[in-house]
């Protein structure tokens, strides 16, 4: 098989099936850190999203059930976020810091203690999201490229359009980058910084939620420990390379996302050892950022991720 | 940062009481029995020669890794890399471990040892680098980096130093390069005594020399902001001193790395999880970001993680359970406002002058 060959249509799903994690995620960062928040705890919110979703779908065997937990969980994951960090002040990167190390060590926790299971928890009570079928795009040549994903993979263009717009064409939108670009002007202009910063943090969690429910239930219907894998790590860097931008977060994920698609068909065609496969989006995400050093040392364009 | 405190001292008791609540409920909730978590805990921990010696042995990498959490942020970096230091560190010691013949012990140690903290001290560069000449997130790049770093050395395990046949390990290190474990039945070893004695000159060197304020101008008061103008006005080079606190960490993390290899468990292979790094992070945060703080802090969650693994034994409870403990703990120790709301109160403050004169 020629290398070529890889690049057909199942490469274009696979694209896009990974860029759904990455872009949700990102543009959660993207968000936070135009509002001026670092907000480094996105990967405990997507782990705590993930596994209350698989539990609650494991219990009620229902997955809209699943579906709320995860995102309750990822939201008060996001208020306790915000709590630490603009209520009591401790320091955002702390913070942060602190949520993911008790999210990963919390929900390993719970999976042991609860299910009994060390490394991952699967069960055929645990009800999964199916992928959604257009059937008036059936026989056209759009079915290959539009129909069978799950809802977040739709969802991601809705959330970057409706973020484009937000920002863009609202008077939110205005005050969430004054708030980023310069806090004491903003509020001089009557804009309350404390309060943009929690709307985005909630936001925040709520888009995390998304994508971390995307890996247990859509994706995969299991829990597995750091499942997330660094992907809120990811999220951020493709927020900064995409200059905190929802478009350009977007375009940053699905570079990510591609990376991914490539190696995943790479495995299948070339027997190459699987750890070198799953290094590539972390060295893809290195290569990023040194992608972004040198954007800044050109000073083509202003620093994205905000300097707490 | 400020020196300890009384305040602090009681916003970590304050914090430590709720966290026992918070503990009780995660345990009854889940159907198991505090009391006996709680005698598990402490006879794991505490109680014989072995439990004492094990929990020795837990809290020396942990010594290690919070000095060199405390090192680049008190530089002004986050490095939350230390992880993926300590994994290369340890399978590069390893490594010499084994390839080097006819070297005497006392050499063949310290060159082993020399190697983990120079691969680790590497291992940082790129991120030490990219901060301070292009403005990149060093906290981003070490976190990547701690995954590039776990796929890195598991496939060097699996492939280029695999010796064994059957499974992804490397092997054995030479009698020459071990440190000598002391106690029968225990990993403890005489890498307990390097950590302290490195986490002490680091306190030397910190808070006593030209050299060690040179480093901290560059970040000390102002944890979570980066090298400041401030130095550069007082002539110090705050980038040089940025760059160098975190190869100081890489180095330290890459040493903790290859004390684990030659002090516990001889050979890397590939199932070896280290997550001392970011242990690290919280541990450096306990102790105030003060070296001494850090030795501290650190026999003290290597008792009770030690303590932990004999509760995962003996009952249904989770050893992470440890984890989450203490990550509620840093949520309020790292609370500022917790902290200084409660100057409001005259007898705190009072005790609190009281005993930073005592120091004096």
């Amino acid at each position: 098989m020629e290398w070529i060959e890889i690049f057909d249509i199942s490469l274009l799903r696979s694209l896009l099936r990974s860029t759904a994690p990455i872009a949700i995620v990102g543009m959660a960062a993207a968000i936070c850190s135009a509002a001026g928040v670092l907000n480094i705890g996105l990967e405990g919110k997507m782990l705590n999203a993930a596994f209350a979703g698989v539990a609650a779908s494991y219990y009620t065997e229902s997955m809209w059930a699943g579906l709320a937990a995860g995102i309750i969980a990822g939201i008060v994951t996001a208020v306790l976020f915000g709590l630490l960090s603009f209520t009591l002040g401790a320091d955002e990167v702390l913070a942060g810091l602190a949520i993911n190390i008790f999210s990963l060590a919390g929900t390993t926790y719970l999976m042991r203690t609860l299910f009994g299971q060390a490394g991952f928890f699967s069960d055929p009570k645990i009800v999964g999201v199916e992928p959604i079928y257009f059937t008036f795009l059936e026989g056209t040549f759009l079915e290959p490229f539009l129909s069978g994903f799950t809802y977040s993979v739709y969802l991601m263009f809705f959330i970057a359009a409706g973020l484009h717009i937000l920002y863009y064409r609202t008077r939110l939108g205005t005050a969430i980058r004054a708030t980023g670009e310069n806090p004491e002007a903003a509020e001089d202009a009557g804009i309350n910084t404390v309060r943009i910063k929690w709307l985005v943090t909630v936001f925040s969690g709520l888009l995390a939620a998304i994508s971390g429910l995307f890996l247990s239930l859509e994706n995969l219907t299991m829990f597995t420990e750091g499942m997330s894998a660094g992907k809120g790590y990811i999220g951020l860097v493709a927020s900064s390379f995409g200059n905190a931008t929802p478009l350009g977060t977007f375009g940053a994920s699905a570079f990510f996302g591609l990376g991914d698609a490539i190696g995943i068909r790479l495995q299948g065609v070339y027997e190459l050892d699987s750890r070198l496969i799953l290094m590539i989006p972390y060295a893809l995400t290195v290569v990023v950022l040194i992608l972004i050093g040198i954007r800044q040392r050109l000073k083509v364009r202003p620093v994205a991720i905000p300097e707490s | 940062m400020d020196k300890f405190s009384f305040k602090d001292v009681l916003v970590t008791f304050a914090g430590l009481f709720i966290t026992t609540l918070v503990a009780w409920v995660l345990i009854t909730s889940t159907g198991n029995n505090p009391s006996e978590v709680a005698k598990y805990l402490y006879e794991g921990g505490f109680k014989g020669t072995r439990n004492i010696a094990n929990s020795l042995y837990q809290a020396t990498p942990l010594i290690l890794t919070a000095t060199a959490t405390l090192i680049s942020f008190r530089v002004g970096m986050f490095n939350i890399g230390i992880n993926g230091s300590m994994y290369v560190g340890a399978l590069y010691a390893g490594w010499a471990g084994y390839k080097f013949t006819n070297l005497g012990h006392l050499s063949h140690v310290t060159l082993c040892i020399l190697i983990g903290m120079t691969v680790g001290a590497l291992w940082m560069l790129l991120p030490a680098l990219l901060r301070v000449y292009a403005g990149v997130s060093e906290i981003i790049s070490t976190i990547i980096l701690n995954f590039v770093a776990v796929l890195f050395v598991s496939y060097m395990a699996n492939g280029p130093f695999r010796a064994d046949p059957i499974a992804p390990a490397t092997a054995r290190i030479l009698e020459t390069a071990e440190l000598k474990q002391i106690f029968p039945n225990s990993q403890f070893n005489t890498g307990f005594f390097i950590a302290v004695i490195v986490a002490i000159l680091a306190h030397f060197v910190l808070n006593k020399t030209t050299f060690g304020y040179e480093l901290r101008s560059g970040g000390d008061g102002l944890v979570g902001v980066y090298p400041s103008r401030f130095s550069s006005y007082l002539g110090i080079p705050s980038d040089r001193s940025a760059i160098i606190g975190m190869l100081i960490s890489g180095a330290l993390g890459g040493l903790a790395g290859a004390i684990e290899v030659l002090g516990a468990v001889r050979y890397f292979f590939q199932e070896l999880e280290f997550n001392q790094g970011f242990d690290g992070i919280l541990i450096g945060i306990l102790g105030k970001l003060e070296p001494i703080g850090a030795i501290i802090a650190s026999l003290f969650y290597g008792a009770i993680k030690n303590g932990g693994f004999f509760v995962d034994y003996k009952t249904d409870v989770a050893r992470e359970i440890i984890i989450v403990l203490i990550s509620i703990l840093i949520f309020f120790v790292s609370a500022q406002k917790i902290v200084k709301g409660l100057e409001k109160y005259p007898i705190v403050k009072k005790l609190d002058s009281f005993f930073s004169r005592k120091k004096m």
